[in-house]
């Protein structure tokens, strides 16, 4: 694992954030039950398995839900005002993702389709990789 | 072996000090010591024989060091709720309980203190507990933004009207306009300046918000055999719940999709008014922690006051104040109206309007539930009872 985290310890998802930084997005299932796990875990609390497989995603969903930030918090410096933060559920797998909405936004609701491509924030002193949605 | 809680232990007194957010003054342990020294004033109880002190939301202020300023003897209990929301508020009632039934200590303070020059701001604090570079990188710092995220599901998704948000305020400062010693006393609430006051985060207005005071609360709890034989009327725990389940916490917005738009207290509604044994009909009054509205109207539809289909009916401004309506909710403004204390002053009103002290009074009222911190990952709630 190369990713240094900006905000606190990273726990079992070290491969998203070096994926992520070279431009895939990967994410976990257990080889032994086959389920997706989101936060990523260390260990299969379903079949108690410690073994995982990091599987490339395609970046497209739906939109889950959203709220639009107006007010300027500490640490948002890197979004003008007001900007919209999606909850995403992917397509591919069961798993949800969070990102910035970019582009138009007319048709935003829940339920509406999305593409995601992968930039970075700035915050603070780091450039954290991350989701950029558009509305599909 | 097991024993149920229910009515065995009692809030023997009450201590409470806000003040407008930076103006304390006093240092944080200074306004603490004065809250604890209250609540045992209003007790007829010696600080010096408190023996027990529990808190949450990862509050600054070990028990130890209140000693010298308590003349306190011996500690014999010290704990602490996990987690850094409001969440733990009830829950810090139950393992005060826990104590005292099992003899490990004989009257056990429940405490929160905050003031701004000491602890920073309430928000900032209970985020440094949940931030990770997934949030900070989609723009999400601040705890309005996550439960809003949650509200837009309950209102666009589970079809719950937005403006039964504007009922619950409305409810909570005509309240606060009754209380002397609520932030919105003397003050009429207006729907113009509710509609145009600026959004935070959608659906988020600012008069959604609780926003933080300074101050300290503090609420004295022993058996209910002693609190007969103090000052006031024992206000029996009549049962406290506290945990989380499968599918709902910290999960990056993955929690169970049914999940997601609740304020979590699905976990441990049956726990709750089981070891009561009581149904919500047998609620007279709530209080309800509401740090952003929609968290609330969540939190009642937890609590099974309403469903997704009738909150309309429920959550009436007319319903919902005292002494008229069915289900009067946070009778002192609550946190949105009273003050914001780390929602500690639903705790106090609990108490109070139990007694009769409230600036709103339910005639009659028996039974108060205390719904904990809505949408915490851990969260809690407790219901208070007496004769
Ligand atoms: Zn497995």
């Amino acid at each position: 694992m190369s990713y240094q985290s900006a905000t606190g310890p990273i726990g079992a998802e070290g491969r998203y954030w070096d994926a992520l930084q070279e431009g895939r997005l990967e994410l976990p299932r257990c080889t032994g039950c086959g389920q997706w796990h989101w936060p990523a875990v260390w260990r299969c609390g379903a079949c108690g398995g410690w073994d995982h497989e990091w599987v490339e995603q395609p970046i497209e969903g739906e939109v889950f839900t959203y709220t639009r930030t107006h007010h300027p918090f500490g640490g948002t410096e890197a979004f003008a005002k007001p900007f919209s933060t999606l909850v995403v559920t992917l397509k591919a797998v069961p798993i949800r993702l969070v990102g910035v909405l970019e582009g138009d936004e007319t048709g935003l609701k829940i339920g509406a389709p999305v593409t995601g491509a992968i930039a970075r924030t700035a915050f603070g002193d780091a450039q954290i990789p991350a989701l950029r949605w558009s509305l599909a | 072996m097991s024993i149920n809680l229910s009515g065995l232990t009692a809030a023997a007194g009450v201590g409470y000090r806000q003040y407008k957010r930076g103006t304390a003054p006093l240092p944080e342990r200074g306004v603490l010591v004065r809250a604890i020294v209250e609540a045992c004033e209003d007790a007829g109880f010696d600080p010096a024989d408190v023996d027990g002190f529990v808190s949450y939301g990862d509050d600054k202020n070990e028990p130890v060091r209140l000693m010298p300023d308590l003349g306190t003897k011996a500690i014999n209990w010290s704990a602490q709720v996990w987690g850094g929301g409001g969440g733990g508020i009830a829950g810090a009632f139950g393992i005060a309980a826990s104590a005292i039934l099992t003899g490990q200590a004989r009257a056990v303070v429940v405490f929160r203190a905050l003031v701004q020059g000491n602890s920073g701001r309430l928000s900032a604090a209970v985020m440094a507990h949940h931030l990770n570079d997934h949030m900070v990188a989609s723009g999400i710092l601040a705890p309005a933004q996550v439960c809003a995220m949650r509200a837009q599901r309950m209102f666009e998704y589970h079809g719950v009207p937005y403006e039964l948000c504007e009922e619950l305020v409305r409810a909570s400062y005509y309240h606060g306009s009754r209380n002397p010693e609520a932030v919105a006393y003397g003050k009429a609430f207006d729907h113009d300046e509710y509609r145009a006051s600026r959004i935070i985060a959608e659906p988020f207005h600012l008069f959604d918000c609780s926003r933080e005071n300074d101050g300290a609360g503090a609420i004295l709890l022993v058996s209910t055999e002693m609190a007969r034989d103090l000052k006031k009327k024992p206000v029996k725990l009549l049962s406290v719940a506290q945990g989380t389940e499968a599918g709902y916490g910290d999960l990056l917005e993955n929690d169970a999709t049914e999940l997601y738009p609740t304020a979590g207290f699905r976990a441990i509604r049956d726990r709750l008014y089981g070891t009561a044994g009581l149904t919500p009909a047998d609620i007279d009054v709530v209080q309800l922690y509401e740090n952003f509205s929609a968290q609330g109207i969540a939190s009642l539809i937890d609590h099974g006051f309403c469903t997704y289909e009738n909150v309309a009916e429920v959550v009436r401004y007319e319903n919902l104040i005292a002494p008229s309506g069915k289900l009067p909710v946070n009778t002192s403004g609550g946190n949105l109206a009273h003050g914001f204390v780390h929602g500690f002053v639903t705790a106090v009103e609990a108490v109070r309007c139990l007694r009769g002290e409230s600036p709103n009074p339910v005639p009659g009222a028996r039974t108060c539930l205390l719904a904990g911190g809505p949408g915490a990952p851990t969260i809690s709630s407790a219901i208070f009872g007496v004769d």
